[in-house]
């Protein structure tokens, strides 16, 4: 089992880093900014911020083999899955 | 046998597997009537052999758990069965009050079935599966009520495990869903609705939790495995089995007047009801993989193996197959359904009892802890014999199924009900075939009790220690 | 090996492995709940632009910040265990209970909101969706700080030490789940149009 001590201090950047997308994302919306360049802009931030989630509190970046890219694919997967969806809303309006 | 009181559960097997004689005669009689229409009529019509071939199904799986749980409980409980006695009076009357609603069925017209039995002053009756008279309705809901106080009391009064407890949360479950068969109301919409919630929240819910109890402490028996690490998956599985179960119901409010969102919340979540099945799977075969010891019981371990692929296949695969509301608008009711139920209802609770049975009915006949070898023998080709053909009877409704869809409701120009049912005969005639060699593995089944009787039964062998590491 | 160092050291997560599998399940049915909405609102695209301003992006951005704030509390008090301190593992995990409570009650402003104007899972496309996958999101809310309460309860009570803490991490790991469903939800439902 592993015993090593969380370095904390890098956890809380990675939390400030994702407070500040967070913001971030709620301004754009806020701004009423659309159209597609934004949405998957908006998108990008979130698979950001779940990978670093997936990383560094759910502490994949310590595993190795198919456990370390659990979270990564499901990120992508959905995530391409959306973007494909919004790319065709797009070209149909 | 490790508590006097475990015994109370061999009636019960008895009973099951004499019922499910009765339920397979009346599935080729039916099977037959599919392609000769006027067999038997009228002494036994098919709507009436319909009756009795689901009814019985029910009736027996319900012995079947029943009995399970009046050998599990004492077991896990570490302390003997409340009160045998209880156990005993029960089983006389479920079995007469059974045994008299089958015969009600077979020589008297439903409908007269429904005046002698005063349906009038509690309409319940005439509803696929819940045909029985309100009476009997009434008997069940009695015997539930006892069955529950006997083995609720031993759970709280001794050990209490999570196999126990899931097994309990199983059984009140199905005890309080069926009070919905006392509802009815006379909007059709409302009763078709209310229906599914104990049809569906039965099969497809609180079942599962007494299924994966069963398997859990079979494995635990059969394997030597931790308690603690077959526990935590029983808590995963079940999980799974509740959160998609339950929301899956779904599947069957799409065509039925029910609100049009019960479309994406029956497609998802019923879409993800393999997942429990799947896990339950993986879950059999690592435990036996991981297991301490070679219990000298290969039949039983066989049927929890088998268990746990078949349910996969029938409830999982076959179920997703046409739980998608684009696909189901197409497929419902269809002979596909019917290829779904009967490997779906075999895989998960058929051979889950049969599982139990095969794994305490040794024990309960006075063996320390297997048949001989003979008759594991006779049992293991019984299990073949019914597996693969029940894997062809699914396979040739489903044939019969993508034709129907085809041909009647998909194609361009589509055909009549009866042309189509006469084009797929031969499918039919196939199926009957396949019914008839599954008999013949339940004559083999039964067989197996009375073979190698005097022999001497096979020793457990420790398995060899892993290569250190 | 030091943490974070080149090469990976373990071969599974934090946490029990069944809890793994679990967090597995509910991601696919996340998953295929997000692609549904994503190519639905194909067909209904003014549809979904239009009730989507509708929703109050405010709370979704207090509700965003309180899951982050509770999975950061999560990782302290991991870290704390792993210490050995098991008070402290037990008063971040109540701190990050909070956060929680805060999530469900603002959540709850929203839907007493939208109830009021009588929109139900009937009332359209968008809505049903909206109001499906934000509920069953918030039952896993729910649930998430059933266990969180569990853990904090029995870390107080001296449960879990330096040596001995997978129930931490398996709480933990479940909750982190629950924090990264919603980041992609949020700007999904919230946000892109």
């Amino acid at each position: 089992m592993m015993q090593t001590p969380v370095r904390i201090r890098s956890r809380t950047v990675v939390y400030l880093v994702l407070m500040g997308l967070t913001v971030a994302t709620w301004a754009i919306g806020r701004a009423g900014l659309e159209g597609l360049g934004v949405s998957l802009l908006v998108l990008a931030f979130a698979l950001l911020k779940g990978q670093l989630v997936g990383d560094w509190f759910m502490g994949l970046r310590g595993v190795r083999g198919i456990w370390r890219w659990v979270i990564v694919i499901w990120l992508v997967v959905p995530g391409a899955l959306i973007t494909l969806a919004f790319v065709l809303s797009e070209r149909g309006v | 046998m490790q508590y006097k009181s475990q015994a109370v559960a061999k009636p019960y097997f008895i009973a099951a597997i004499g019922l499910f004689i009765g339920q397979i005669l009346f599935g080729l009689i039916l099977g037959l009537q599919y392609v000769v229409g006027d067999f038997m009529f009228p002494e036994i019509p098919f709507n009436v052999a319909r009756m009795v071939h689901t009814n019985l199904l029910i009736v027996w799986l319900l012995f079947g758990f029943m009995g399970s749980a009046y050998y599990l409980v004492p077991e896990e409980a570490e302390r003997e069965l409340h009160s045998p006695g209880l156990a005993i009076l029960m089983f006389w009357i479920f079995l007469v009050a059974g045994a008299l609603t089958v015969l009600g069925y077979l020589l008297v017209p439903y409908s007269g079935l429904a005046q002698m039995t005063g349906n009038h002053l509690l309409p319940t009756m005439g509803r696929e599966f819940l045909e029985q008279p309100t009476i009997t309705k009434v008997g069940i809901v009695i015997v539930a009520l006892a069955f529950l106080y006997n083995v609720g009391m031993t759970v709280l009064k001794g050990r209490k495990t999570v196999v126990s407890l899931v097994l309990l949360i199983g059984l009140l479950g199905l005890a309080l869903l069926f009070l919905f068969a006392f509802y009815n109301p006379d909007n059709l919409a409302k009763d078709k609705y209310y229906w599914w919630w104990v049809v569906h929240l039965w099969v497809e819910g609180v079942w599962e939790l007494i299924l994966g109890a069963i398997l859990a402490f079979v494995l635990i028996k059969t394997t030597g495995v931790d308690r603690e690490v077959i526990e935590k998956w029983l808590y995963v599985i079940i999980a799974m089995a509740l959160i998609t179960g339950i929301v899956g119901t779904g599947h069957h409010f799409y065509w039925i007047g029910a609100p049009e969102y019960w479309q994406w919340w029956g497609s998802i979540f019923s879409a993800l009801e393999p997942l429990p099945f799947f896990m339950m799977t993986v879950f059999a075969f690592n435990m036996v993989n991981r297991r301490r010891r070679n219990h000298p019981n290969k039949a039983a371990v066989l049927w929890a193996l088998g268990t746990a692929v078949m349910a996969f296949l029938g409830a999982g695969v076959w179920g997703f197959m046409h739980t998608l509301s684009p696909v189901n608008y197409y497929t419902h009711g269809s002979q596909i359904t019917a290829a779904h139920g009967h490997m779906a209802f075999y895989g998960a609770y058929v051979m889950i009892v049969l599982t139990m049975i095969s794994y305490a009915m040794p024990i309960l006949r006075g063996r320390q802890a297997a048949n001989s070898n003979l008759s594991q023998v006779v049992e293991m080709w019984s299990f073949w014999l019914m597996t693969v053909s029940m894997v062809f009877i699914t396979l040739f409704l489903t044939g019969a199924g993508i034709l129907q869809v085809y041909m009647q409701r998909y194609s361009t120009d589509p055909l009549p009900f009866m042309v189509v049912q006469e084009k797929i005969a031969l499918f039919y005639w196939m199926r009957e075939v396949a019914g008839l060699v599954f008999l013949i593995g339940l004559i083999t089944y039964v067989a197996s009790f009375f073979v190698g009787g005097r022999q001497p039964e096979p020793k457990a062998t420790a398995m060899p220690e892993p290569a250190a590491g | 090996m030091p943490e974070g160092g080149p090469v990976p050291s373990a071969t599974y997560p934090p946490g029990d492995l069944a809890i793994w599998i679990f967090i597995l399940a509910e991601l696919l049915v996340f998953a295929v709940f997000f692609a549904a909405y994503a190519f639905t609102r194909l067909d209904h695209v003014e549809l979904f632009n239009h009730y989507q301003t509708t929703l109050d992006s405010d709370a979704a951005l207090v509700n965003t910040l309180a899951l982050i704030t509770s999975s950061w509390l999560v990782v302290r008090g991991v870290a704390a265990v792993r210490e050995g301190d098991h008070r402290a593992c037990a008063r971040w995990f109540w701190g990050a209970f909070g956060m929680g409570a805060l999530f469900l009650f603002v959540k709850s402003l929203e839907y007493a909101h939208h109830l009021s104007a009588g929109i139900s899972l009937s009332t359209n496309t968008f809505y049903m969706f909206y109001l499906s996958l934000t509920f069953f999101h918030f039952m896993h809310v729910m649930l998430g700080m059933v266990i969180l309460a569990a853990v904090a309860i029995k870390a107080a009570g001296g449960g879990y030490s330096r040596e001995d803490h997978v129930g931490v991490e398996t709480g933990a790991s479940y909750w982190h789940m629950v924090d990264l469903v919603w980041l992609v939800l949020f700007p999904l439902v919230y946000v892109m149009r």
